[in-house]
């Protein structure tokens, strides 16, 4: 196992535009991921996690520190880290089946070989038939489904999440849970999953990175070494749910 | 795409026949009131008139052949005045350098009413056909390009992140994202833009010409001919109305998937 991707020493202060106010988000955030491995952060609170995630994306500057992957330090948003984003954000004059071929379209794949790949993930994340579809016309569930396929589409080394499934009903949050686990078994990627739910951290994570409240660094890291399928009422389950909750408690 | 079929709603429909027919009764009524005569034409006679003049000619051309040489001067300045708008309304949405060049016209000739510019268009263009196409042209196209430019502005940034992360190149982001979420607000402006052509062409058409359909009613204000007046103004009414739906059926096609398209 390799690392492939590597936090180092993030902070991020945002300051408003007369410099009369700054807020630190996030303070000395270092952490690592190796392929394949599935990583939660987790931690309280609309503090710093989608930040965070958003500088590996690329989309925001850290104030200090650099991320880098596969050795190479980002400095602009790219197809090599795909994003599900809480919002989902399809484009919505744009199909399912087009939504989740716009990365290979954009990069000038051949016709042929973007309709097979965009195939394969729509049929991936359970959603044949829905290719002609506008995201308009799908539910909340079948959106993020779309999201993630178009991730998957893009071919990243590494899957941002960003609570993709933190507008959902808990009924098919669950489902989405399992999906994604499917999904993912199906085809092994490397994912770092942001989440304030701890159920949910411990439901999917192969290691969960504790994150401290404003401003957030990280307090511990916990590897999650459980079978899947995972039972939410499993001793250990609940052990960790509580050490983990009393974790983040006593740091609040 | 499947197209859904809309359930006819017969109550709506029903009151909306009501309330046109006791309009064309009280309409009826006051026309027979003798302090009326000769200022309110009769319901009836106006729509023979307007069937009438199916076959029969008003000056020069039956009624259809004045609605011709409307919608043709309608059209020219109309088409002239979307392709201008369109790029026009892009090039200030879009580039900085555009919005610094054209903004201060932009700004200038938004507030001017479009029946100003006919003295004008008549000393430059003469009383033909050009000073018309000049005066729809110029009320048009500023109405296309507001609509462009608030198209443009009203772009969701974080689309554009979100392309990026998705590998599209700054050259490409205006054709593959500025552009295909600017689509509905353009089609606003292509709406209000062409019933603002068909109101523009009346106007010109009352000013100076020998056809069209406000040339009826001028003729008919000249001759004291009410009923002539009236069927003019049916005439445009329903025509304007025809246009709309038109323009909205285009748009329920083209953009099926925004929830205004529908």
């Amino acid at each position: 196992m390799s690392k492939i991707l590597e936090i180092n020493n993030i902070s991020k202060t945002f300051t408003n535009d007369d410099a009369t106010n700054s807020k630190e988000v996030l303070t000395n955030v270092t952490f690592s991921v190796e392929e394949n491995e599935m990583v939660v952060v987790f931690g309280p609170g609309q503090c710093g996690k989608t930040t965070l995630l958003n500088i590996i994306a690329g989309l925001e500057k850290p104030t200090t520190g650099d991320v880098k992957i596969n050795c190479k330090e980002v400095t602009a948003p790219g197809p090599d880290r795909a994003v599900v984003f809480q919002n989902i954000m399809l484009f919505p004059w744009l199909t399912a089946y087009q939504n989740v071929e716009y990365s290979m379209k954009i990069r000038n794949f051949d016709k042929a070989e973007r309709a097979k790949e965009a195939m394969k993930y729509l049929d991936l994340v359970g959603l044949n038939g829905f290719e002609q579809s506008y995201p308009v016309k799908l539910s909340g569930g079948m959106k993020q489904r779309v999201g993630i396929a178009r991730a998957y589409c893009t071919k990243p080394d590494v899957m941002l999440m960003d609570e993709p499934f933190g507008a959902l009903d808990a009924q098919t949050r669950y489902l989405m849970q399992d999906e994604l686990l499917r999904i993912s078994n199906t085809e092994k990627r490397t994912v770092v999953f942001i989440t304030n739910n701890i159920e949910e951290a411990l439901y999917v994570a192969d290691r969960i990175i504790v994150m401290t409240d404003c401003p957030s660094t990280v307090m511990e890291e916990v590897i999650i070494d459980m079978p899947h399928p995972r039972e939410r009422t499993d001793q250990k389950f609940l052990q960790l749910r509580k050490e983990i909750s009393a974790m983040v408690n006593r740091r609040r | 795409m499947a197209i859904k079929i809309k359930k006819i709603n017969f109550s709506k429909i029903f009151w909306g026949v009501l309330s046109i027919f006791l309009v064309f009764v009280i309409w009826y009524i006051g026309s027979q009131k003798p302090s009326m005569k000769g200022l309110l034409p009769n319901p009836i006679d106006v729509i023979k008139y307007i069937f009438w003049s199916n076959s029969n000619k008003i000056g020069k051309v039956n009624i259809w052949g004045h609605i011709y040489w409307s919608m043709t001067r309608v059209i020219t300045g109309y088409v002239l005045a979307c392709i201008v708008g369109i790029v026009l309304g892009f090039l200030t949405g879009w580039s900085k350098l555009g919005s610094a060049i054209i903004k201060p016209f932009y700004m200038v000739l938004r507030s001017i009413p479009s029946i100003a510019w006919i003295p004008l268009a008549i000393l430059w263009f003469g009383i033909g056909e050009q000073s018309k196409y000049f005066i729809i042209f110029i009320s048009t196209m500023l109405i296309v390009m507001t609509n462009v430019i608030d198209g443009v502005k009203d772009v969701d940034r974080d689309y554009l992140g979100v392309a990026r992360m998705l590998g599209t190149s700054e050259r490409k982001m205006f054709w593959n994202i500025v552009l295909p979420c600017a689509v509905p607000q353009i089609f606003n402006g292509l709406q209000v833009g062409l019933g603002a052509a068909w109101a523009t062409v009346i106007a010109a058409e009352m000013v100076r010409s020998s056809k069209g359909v406000g040339w009826i009613i001028l003729m008919g204000q000249t001759a004291m001919n009410m009923t002539q007046v009236f069927a003019g103004i049916i005439i445009i009414g329903l025509i304007g109305l025809t246009l709309a739906l038109l323009m909205r059926g285009l748009e329920a096609k083209l953009c099926a998937w925004n929830v205004r398209g529908k």
